[in-house]
């Protein structure tokens, strides 16, 4: 965090440490640091998701977003600094990391549905596999899961037969299907044509009020002024500045936030 | 909109479906003296080498078929054909070759239909429409195979091999149609019954002792297993216990019934599995070496690929070094020493040996093919597996490899017909097949340097008509797999 | 809607106990090893090295054990297990070859073989790069007969195996087949003149050579200054072409340019190269003089080359067709002809695409110059299996044989790697 105009981050900084020592921070990154060869892609990260919390990640490509959010269920590795998720820490030990990915569920931006799978199965296929589920609850699961993002027709086609936005939406609904304690979306929609982008959007909101702990990487500033608990802006491997919506959007503090602001208002 | 094809674009204009992009144009239907004008002589260099390569190829047809049909002396193909097909294949026992051609027509017959039947089960539950071929259009498609059919048939003379040619066909079409109609949940057990009846029809003339039984119940206890359970996914543990101790309980009894009940009621001898000659080598050792060099590829590629430094070494070292020599020295490796490498009691046979070599050297290019369909299947596939939770093995056994082995059928189809005709190189370590064959036709004082290029034409043209055939389907393969699957 | 829904998980598989989970409350400050508190069997970094050297293990035991087996057999049957036998005589003749002294050692031999490969191998290249060329182009002609022609070739000879074709060459064209017998030899000559510029006969043909005598050292040095000039030429009229915007025609004047001074060097060192005629020998057995092809030689390489040439044809014709179809129609926008689209736009493109698979099939045809064998065709493995005949060890030959066929294609492989890496880099 920078030295100058520190109020809200002190802020936000007081609520976190007021939720860390009453234990109900979800996740948790301190002083993290991740390099790619000599490249550093992450310079001391800190940041702590409370329980229920919607976190929206933005800022321009390059920035280090989609290094960090990948770091947190460890499909990239941290080199400092430490990540726990739900009170478990990731480190080398092999049934933390299983136990991590179990708890958190991931949406990519190219979907990355199993596209030799129906839609069921591949919805079915974590509970069945990891979890041990009989199949015909896995199905009830799927099924219910499926009509709670608005496409139980599609049950039993392949993912090419979808549409961009309906296998994002299968693809949420594969990962809702672990019952997992945080969703991470790393740029969900960059990959939709425009008129499918909305009903991607509207299954996300419908999950935030439903009380899932969610850090969504995205450039739908709509979506972070809607539903956002707390925006956090990346640049260059580091945070930049935190607060609230209305904070940000109306009155950022760092003249990086500004100009970035400006180039995509 | 095309009804048969929803998802052709559209042109809004006129609401037409446009013209389709093939790549060699799309096929004109003029009357013939418009067609030969645009097609032969549509300007004055297209002119002049029509008319020149009209008359060089009228002059080479002519004598090309004066050679094949008049002036040709066949004697030593019609007269040794039985030789050329079985080698010294013991005649007594000649039924028992027969009983295997039957057995494989309907072993690849029944394959077949559960393929369609897999394919057409997952296209009509997801809603797509499953296209047929017609019985008619499929005999046009194997002409090669009909004409080589023919020919033998012809040169043999007598009735025996037509009514063989007509039972295996029979067999393999009439099972390859009852085999496309079974329901989605038996597919599995179809598949068991067919690795059954393959290995039946190897043990029909190698006889039934040995580690006959342990094959069969292999494959019956897991068509049993794939009965009991839908779709191949294991579900509660104590459903998964009762699967798999009903599977053990039939490879149990298939066992006591190979080893126990059988050799009390019939003779389970045989001829011994590698007395192999003549044509029928060629078929079985590429058949035999591709099926057994496919685990051992897919090791090779998975270790490849995989993140350990030590593994990844250890297998492209194998792999470049295979596929760096020719086949050739490898098969005298097998011919002079490879026997050397092991600590066997009774030495092993030449065909074993050199099916070994050819195992070996097929795993590495199989490996290659595979490595190839790895690399295909994007990186994202992985992360989305291991964001689910599923372990490294589980993500590559359910996510990873169905979709790149999908990917790799033509390339192993073309792998086949590789080795296939590579099979023709068994001639040099001196295994008795066709070649060796023709080569002792002609030691014959008969037939001592006569009729040389004649045995070489029916030679060339037994490869040839298998080879194209395969690689015809597996063209078409290629384009169905492209288009109608997903 | 709304509300968290409930999976009924099964039992005891939800959290690990406590214990065996490390808090957050005291640990090393950042940058300290961590890791160190896992236990091995579930810490990810030793089980990767544990794995490795399992593995590892494993392999080598097993090439440890089959490598004892082999010596102990060997020294079973009285093989020798070392090289000493590459300094010992052959102890045979080569056949076709009367400049090979049977006294001379194996190793001797070996490069003899070698070199019978590489002069097939290549003659072969050559060959099926013609013709590969030649018929490819023709697959995707407008012209309906030559397409169907050219069909018909690739469609036949890719499904013989090329061992069958070139017993085919060797023994039904030229043993056996229409050529005569050496005594009554076919030959063409000139007309007027009684020098044979070719002997047919069916096992060997004849062809004139160029024999060269004192002086011919500076004839070679005076040709490589001609081509070097020849090459400067060239350029200077490639950049007079480019400023004047005139024809340059360059191959002419390096041509010219080239047997001008070829010539004149020629005349110059006192005619030091003659011609060397076939003729068939007295006793009617043999050709002398002049270049000896024997039929293994032009078999293996006539059949390999038609081959091959089948499959460069397909990859030929589908690098054509890998060309985007947009960039001839924007060569015809711009009103180039048919030759100048082709050599301008589509076959630059076209052949980056197909260098790597054909250098593939050259690799492919020099290995397959192992089966000269069949024909009684002088080439390394041919050699090797006639010494491993005459008693000398069969494992340390036939490892030679790898090792030769090993090494050329590895160096190949490394130099389509290079030329792939390259063609990359350019391209972003």
């Amino acid at each position: 965090m920078t030295n100058t105009n520190r109020e809200n981050d002190d802020q936000a900084f007081a609520d976190a440490t007021a939720m860390r020592r009453s234990g109900e921070a979800m996740i948790e990154l301190e002083g993290v640091d991740k390099f790619f060869g000599d490249f550093q892609a992450l310079k001391n990260i800190n940041m702590r998701v409370a329980k229920q919390e919607v976190i929206v990640v933005i800022g321009p490509s390059g920035s280090g977003k989609s290094t960090m959010i990948r770091c947190i269920n460890r499909l990239e590795e941290h080199d400092r600094g430490r990540v726990v998720v739900d009170g478990i820490e990731l480190s080398d030990d092999i049934r933390n990391i299983q136990e991590v990915r179990r708890e958190t569920g991931m949406v990519f931006q190219q979907f990355n549905l199993f596209p030799h799978l129906t839609v069921l199965d591949n919805v079915t296929l974590g509970p069945r596999q990891v979890r041990n589920l009989p199949k015909k609850e896995a199905d009830d699961l799927a099924m219910e899961l499926l009509t709670r993002v608005q496409i139980p027709e599609q049950a039993r086609k392949y993912p090419g037969q979808l549409s961009g936005g309906q296998q994002q939406r299968v693809a949420i609904a594969r990962s809702l299907a672990m019952n997992p304690k945080v969703m991470l979306f790393d740029e969900p929609t960059s990959a939709l044509d425009p008129e499918m982008i909305k009903e991607v959007l509207d299954v996300m909101k419908e999950l935030a009020k439903s009380g899932m702990t969610m850090l969504v990487v995205t450039h739908e500033m709509g979506f972070a002024r809607e539903v956002a608990d707390r925006v956090v802006f990346m640049a260059d491997g580091e945070i930049v500045e935190v607060g609230t919506p209305e904070h940000f959007f109306t009155n950022p503090t760092e003249d990086r936030t500004k100009l970035f602001l400006s180039q995509i208002l | 909109m095309d009804p048969q094809n929803p998802y052709a674009p559209v042109d809004l204009g006129t609401e037409e479906p446009l013209p389709s992009l093939e790549p060699e144009g799309p096929r004109e239907h003029l009357p013939p003296g418009r067609w030969i004008r645009k097609r032969l002589f549509n300007n004055r260099y297209n002119s002049l080498l029509t008319i020149v390569l009209v008359t060089v190829l009228g002059f080479a047809t002519y004598r090309v078929g004066r050679f094949l049909f008049v002036t040709a002396r066949w004697d030593p193909v019609v007269t040794n054909l039985e030789n050329f097909m079985i080698g010294r294949f013991p005649r007594a026992e000649r039924w028992r070759v027969i009983a295997q051609v039957i057995l494989w027509a309907a072993t690849i017959g029944l394959g077949w239909g559960a393929a369609v039947a897999g394919a057409r089960f997952r296209a009509t539950q997801s809603g797509v429409e499953y296209l047929e071929d017609r019985s008619l259009a499929k005999l046009r498609r194997y002409w090669a195979l009909v004409a080589l059919v023919v020919v033998l048939l012809v040169t043999a003379g007598t009735l025996g091999p037509a009514v063989v040619a007509i039972c295996s066909v029979a067999a393999g079409a009439g099972l390859q149609k009852l085999g496309a109609r079974v329901p989605g949940r038996w597919i599995g057990a179809v598949w068991a019954l067919v690795g059954a009846l393959g290995v039946l029809g190897f043990q029909i003339v190698s006889g039934f002792d040995g580690l006959a039984w342990l094959w069969t119940a292999v494959f019956v206890a897991a068509g049993v297993n794939s009965m009991l359970s839908q779709r191949g996914f294991p579900d509660t543990r104590r459903e998964r216990q009762t699967r798999l101790a009903a599977a053990a309980a039939v490879f149990i009894a298939a066992y006591c019934i190979y080893a126990l009940l059988l050799p009390a009621l019939i003779e389970t001898e045989g001829v011994g599995w590698d007395n192999w000659e003549g044509f029928r080598v060629n078929l079985l050792a590429a058949a035999v070496a591709t099926v057994l060099a496919f685990p051992l590829g897919l090791l090779l590629a998975l270790a490849r690929r995989s993140g350990f430094p030590a593994l990844r070494i250890m297998a492209t070292a194998y792999i470049e070094l295979i596929r760096g020599v020719p086949l050739i020295t490898l098969l005298l490796m097998a011919q002079y020493f490879i026997g050397f490498f092991l600590n066997t009691s009774t030495p092993l046979s030449l065909v074993s040996r050199a099916l070994a070599a050819m195992t070996l050297f097929t795993a590495a290019y199989i490996a290659e093919i595979v490595r190839g369909g790895l690399q295909a299947v994007p990186n994202g596939q992985v992360e989305a597996g291991n964001a689910i939770g599923l372990s490294p093995w589980k993500t590559t056994r359910l996510i990873v490899l169905p979709q790149a082995l999908r990917a790799v059928i033509p390339a192993m189809v073309g792998q086949f017909i590789s080795l296939f005709k590579d099979t023709s190189l068994l001639y040099i370590i001196g295994v008795a097949e066709i070649l060796k064959i023709r080569e002792l036709v002609h030691a014959q004082p008969a037939f001592r340097g006569y009729g040389i290029a004649e045995t070489l034409i029916f030679v060339m043209f037994a490869f040839w008509a298998v080879s194209f055939t395969m690689s015809r389907e597996s063209q078409r393969l290629e384009r169905r797999l492209g288009v109608g699957e997903r | 809607m709304g509300g968290r829904h409930v999976v009924p998980a099964a039992p005891a598989d939800r959290r690990p106990n406590e214990a065996s989970v490390i808090r957050n409350s005291t640990q090393p400050p950042p940058g300290e090893e961590r890791g160190n508190a896992v236990a091995w069997h579930r810490n990810i970094r030793t089980l990767r090295i544990v794995v490795q050297v399992v593995a590892a293990v494993a392999v080598l035991g097993l090439l440890a054990w089959m490598g004892s087996n082999l010596i102990t057999n060997l020294q079973r049957q009285n093989i020798g297990t070392d090289f000493g036998f590459l300094d010992d005589p052959t102890r045979f003749q080569i056949p076709f070859d009367d400049g090979f002294d049977p006294q001379s050692p194996v190793w001797q031999m070996v490069l003899v073989g070698l070199r019978n490969t590489f002069l097939a191998g290549l003659i072969g290249i050559l060959i099926a790069s013609a013709a590969g060329l030649i018929v490819g182009i023709a697959r995707l002609s407008s012209n309906w007969l030559v397409a169907k022609v050219a069909q018909v070739y690739v469609e036949t000879f890719r499904n013989i195996p090329p061992l069958v074709i070139i017993i085919f060459f060797g023994f039904a064209i030229f043993t056996y087949g229409p050529f005569p017998i050496l005594s009554e030899a076919t030959t063409f000559s000139w007309p007027g003149s009684s020098h044979s510029l070719l002997i047919l006969s069916n096992r060997t043909w004849g062809v004139p050579s160029i024999v060269t005598a004192a002086g011919a050292g500076w004839l070679g040095i005076a040709l490589v200054a001609g081509a070097a000039a020849a090459y400067l030429v060239g350029r200077w009229r490639t950049r007079r072409g480019d400023r004047t915007g005139r024809p340059p025609h360059r191959v002419v004047w390096f041509l010219a340019t080239f047997l001008v001074i070829g010539a004149a060097a020629f005349f110059i060192t006192g005619k030091p190269a003659s011609m060397s005629w076939p003729v068939v020998s007295e006793n009617l057995r043999r050709i002398d003089g002049g270049f000896v092809l024997n039929y293994g030689f032009i078999s293996v390489a006539l059949a390999l080359g038609l081959y091959t040439a089948s499959h460069i044809a397909e990859i030929i014709r589908g690098s054509i067709q890998a060309v985007p179809k947009g960039q001839s129609e924007a060569a015809n926008a711009i009103a180039l002809s048919a030759l100048q689209r082709y050599r301008f736009v589509v076959l630059p493109q076209a052949l980056r695409i197909a260098v790597p698979p054909t250098i593939n099939q050259y690799l492919n045809l020099v290995k397959n110059t192992s089966l000269g064998i069949a024909v009684a065709y002088a080439e390394v493995t041919a050699l090797t299996l006639s010494s491993i005949g005459n008693g000398r060890p069969a494992p340390q030959s036939i490892a030679i044989l790898m090792v030769a066929y090993l090494s050329f294609s590895l160096t190949i492989s490394l130099i389509l790697n290079m030329y792939n890496r390259r063609i990359q880099l350019v391209e972003r």
